[in-house]
């Protein structure tokens, strides 16, 4: 996890325990988070991550996730995924 | 032979030759999978193959290869990196082919029985590769798309996902063939999934394994704002997953055995009616395409190779043995020498020059590098350290050295003994046992080939447990091998291990373990002259040296003559060689002669005494002293000069003259003369004595 400025940047490989130590740091400031962008580097491993980002998206619209925006995941290990973020 | 059993027996050649470079490349790609030449090149053998085998109506063998070259092309055409699973696909294939070319050859009806499931798992790999969306950039552009419409036609988010999910079912639909299904699966997991272990990805992955094509559809809609949210609860609500797979219904029921019936449900779709289309031939893009990648192979096998039969480079061989007794004889002739006449003695200078090029290259036409032999043993530490479960390093060492061709067809075997024991027996249980003895996690087998006193050695050196004395030592009184009363060296104990039957292992693997593997391993390199030495260092390793003669190999020697009598020593195990001061020789009462060198006392061993030649006896400060390096040590041969240094082929001598242990083999020399080919290790003073 990497803040700089205004933008916070994450893993999509994230465990479980590092979503919620990401859902800890991001509660309070969310605020001054304008981007969260999502290195798409690795296999996601936790459905808990989309959950949370679809939870940040969905208290603060304007919060730009590109990850989230584009709505399809093609990967090795799930297949493709697709979500819509009922925005 | 008739004419087409001729071109047969070539084809079987060229399978058999394509087919082992592809055991080598495949492992080599392995290993650096992004190495795209190769995978052209395992591309081409596999083209080859194929055409070759579709030839000779073996059409087991060529539809499997068919199918595997795609794959292959796809890959190569595309670039696409090749995931773990698939490159285990690749290297298992090349081992059906093994098998099915060896059914097609011996005509047996019945196939291995990976070839069907193999098969099948390549199909099912062109499969996905053709009807896969080109990248993630074309679905997220299409979802976007389908969103745009959803919006223009005021669909809601939840139509909107009906009408993409029913999208899937068609695509997955249209890719159906035989023996596939597909499956609507709905999961609707509860809120404390997670804590229970289960994630909807978990069921994901294991679906993606056995499946052609996977599309799952999260709804996300129950999300709740982040004040409400606990990351460790669930809150997406239900995925819909559209599943193409070669699955029964009751395999499919099987991923989802833990979870509560409410969680999951499985609908299987039926294939659509299919409506008669008159099919467009489009023109083979492909086709053109393999010839022109075709000829470009063709193009650019840099390397031009005929066949030869081995009995016309034997005959060659004499050829030139007597071409160069000829020039020599012109050479050294009394007559010829006296012409005082420029132009004649330059001719003849030249005439020598090129004999000595002609038969430097022949010589050189049945040695190869021993670095094949070397490629396929990487195979064997690869397949043995999956097996056991050890990681294993591979050193390598070596590999130029050339070795007759006809011995290396026959070390294959007893390497592969040697490797595997290494790795079954040699190295520790587990990266846990290397551990606690400070070690790197990682076992390391060193494979190596070099000269050693006029030999060939190849070592197959482990740094595992080591062999424990004490135990070799009661098994084989156990097993009534040795009495227990005699007193043995430690390479004798080792020797043990050697024995038919012998064997310390606890429990019989299928790769070695039974006792009979180094037997045979001995067998086979006594056939060839040769024989193994064992080293082994409790705690630190074992090496198991295969030591092999020059047999037919180019061997630098040093020519001496004593009594007359021209003799060979290989020059790689001189040290040095001088003429003695009376006042270093020195005869000790029924030890015999020695020579003190810079404060060792060296043995002197007289060839007359060994040969019993019935020669003048010099005294050792009158000749030469040859001093050279054998097992047993420092010995210095008593020769009355010193010819010179040639290069020679060691020819085989007949049974009777091989019975002589001391002598390894024979040479013709440049001037037609004889010689015999000292074999050094075997050179004993009359009376054995330590070394001071």
């Amino acid at each position: 996890m990497e803040f700089n400025g205004d933008i916070l940047t994450i893993d999509m490989s994230i465990s479980m325990e590092e979503v919620a130590e990401f859902e800890e740091f991001v509660r309070p400031r969310i605020d001054y988070i304008e981007t969260i962008e999502v290195e798409e580097e690795g296999a996601l491993r936790s459905s808990a991550l989309m959950s949370l980002l679809v939870s940040l998206k969905r208290t603060k619209p304007e919060l730009k996730i590109p990850f989230l925006e584009k709505g399809v995941l093609v990967s090795q290990k799930y297949g493709t995924i697709h979500w819509i973020c009922h925005d | 032979m008739t004419k087409q059993e001729q071109v047969k027996a070539i084809f079987i050649e060229e399978a058999g030759e394509i087919i082992e470079k592809l055991d080598i490349d495949i492992i080599r790609f392995e290993e650096n999978c992004s190495d795209f030449n190769l995978l052209n090149e395992i591309f081409r053998g596999v083209h080859t193959l194929k055409g070759n085998t579709n030839a000779f109506g073996f059409t087991r063998l060529g539809e499997f290869v068919h199918h595997f070259e795609d794959v292959l092309d796809h890959y190569r055409s595309t670039q696409e990196s090749i995931e773990e699973y698939n490159l285990e696909l690749f290297v298992g294939s090349v081992d059906v082919i093994k098998e099915v070319m060896n059914c097609e050859l011996d005509a047996i009806a019945t196939l291995p029985q990976s070839y069907d499931g193999c098969l099948e798992k390549i199909k099912n790999l062109i499969s996905i590769k053709k009807n896969k969306p080109s990248s993630s950039q074309e679905l997220q552009e299409s979802a976007t798309e389908l969103k745009d419409l959803a919006l223009e036609f005021g669909l809601s988010c939840l139509e909107q996902q009906q009408n993409s999910i029913e999208r899937s079912i068609k695509d997955a639909q249209a890719k159906q063939s035989e023996g596939l299904n597909v499956y609507k699966i709905d999961l609707t997991l509860d809120t404390d999934c997670y804590k229970r272990g289960f994630d909807y990805l978990l069921f994901l992955n294991m679906l993606a394994q056995k499946a052609l094509l996977l599309e799952s559809f999260f709804n996300m809609e129950g999300i709740v704002e982040i004040d409400s949210f606990k990351s460790g609860e669930n809150y997406i609500g239900k995925v819909s997953v559209v599943v193409l797979t070669s699955l029964s219904r009751s395999e499919a029921d099987e991923f989802f055995e833990f979870l509560f019936d409410y969680e999951y449900e499985i609908n299987l779709i039926e294939p659509p009616v299919v409506e008669v289309m008159e099919a467009v031939v489009k023109p083979s893009v492909e086709v053109a395409k393999v010839a022109a990648d075709s000829s470009a192979s063709n193009s650019m096998s840099s390397k031009s190779t005929i066949r030869i039969d081995t009995f016309k480079l034997d005959e060659l061989f004499d050829s030139v043995g007597e071409l160069v007794i000829a020039q020599n004889f012109i050479a050294q002739n009394d007559k010829i020498r006296s012409i005082d006449d420029e132009s004649i003695n330059r001719t003849i200078e030249t005439l020598s020059k090129i004999t000595k090029r002609i038969q430097d290259r022949v010589m050189s036409l049945r040695m190869v590098a021993i670095k094949d032999t070397f490629d396929k043993m990487k195979r064997v530490v690869r397949d043995t350290s999956k097996k056991t479960l050890k990681e294993v390093n591979l050193i390598v060492q070596g590999e130029d050295t050339e070795i007759d061709k006809t011995m290396i067809d026959s070390l294959s075997d007893p390497l592969i003994h040697i490797i595997r024991n290494a790795i079954d027996h040699g190295l520790e249980a587990d990266a846990a046992e290397r551990i606690r003895v400070g070690k790197n996690t990682n076992g390391s087998v060193t494979l190596k080939a070099f000269h050693k006193s006029g030999n060939i050695v190849i070592s197959v050196s482990d740094d595992g447990r080591g062999i424990n004395k004490e135990r070799v030592l009661a098994k084989a009184i156990e097993r009534g091998v040795i009495s227990g009363d005699e007193n043995l060296s430690d390479s004798q104990i080792f020797a043990l291990i050697m024995q038919p039957g012998f064997s310390t292992a606890e429990s019989i693997s299928d790769l070695s373990g039974r006792g009979v593997g180094l037997d045979v391993v001995k067998t086979s390199i006594e056939k060839l002259r040769g024989k193994i030495e064992i080293d082994s260092k409790e705690g630190e390793g074992t090496t198991f040296s295969m030591v092999l003669p020059l047999t037919l190999a180019i061997i630098d020697g040093m020519l001496v003559r004593t009594a007359g009598e021209i003799y060979i020593i290989p020059t790689l195990s001189v040290v040095e060689s001088f003429r003695p001061e009376k006042e270093i020789v020195h005869v000790f009462k029924e030890k015999g002669e020695f020579v003190s060198l810079r404060g060792q006392y060296i043995p002197v061993m007289r060839l007359s005494d060994v040969f019993n030649l019935n020669a003048k006896r010099i005294e050792p400060w009158e000749g030469i002293l040859v001093c050279v390096e054998t097992e047993g040590g420092r010995i210095a041969i008593l020769v009355d000069e010193l010819v010179g240094r040639q290069q020679v082929v060691i020819k085989t001598l007949g049974k009777t003259l091989a019975m002589l242990k001391e002598i390894s083999g024979g040479a013709i020399l440049g001037n037609g003369d004889i010689a015999l080919i000292l074999n050094v290790d075997e050179l004993r003073p009359l009376v054995e004595v330590s070394h001071v």
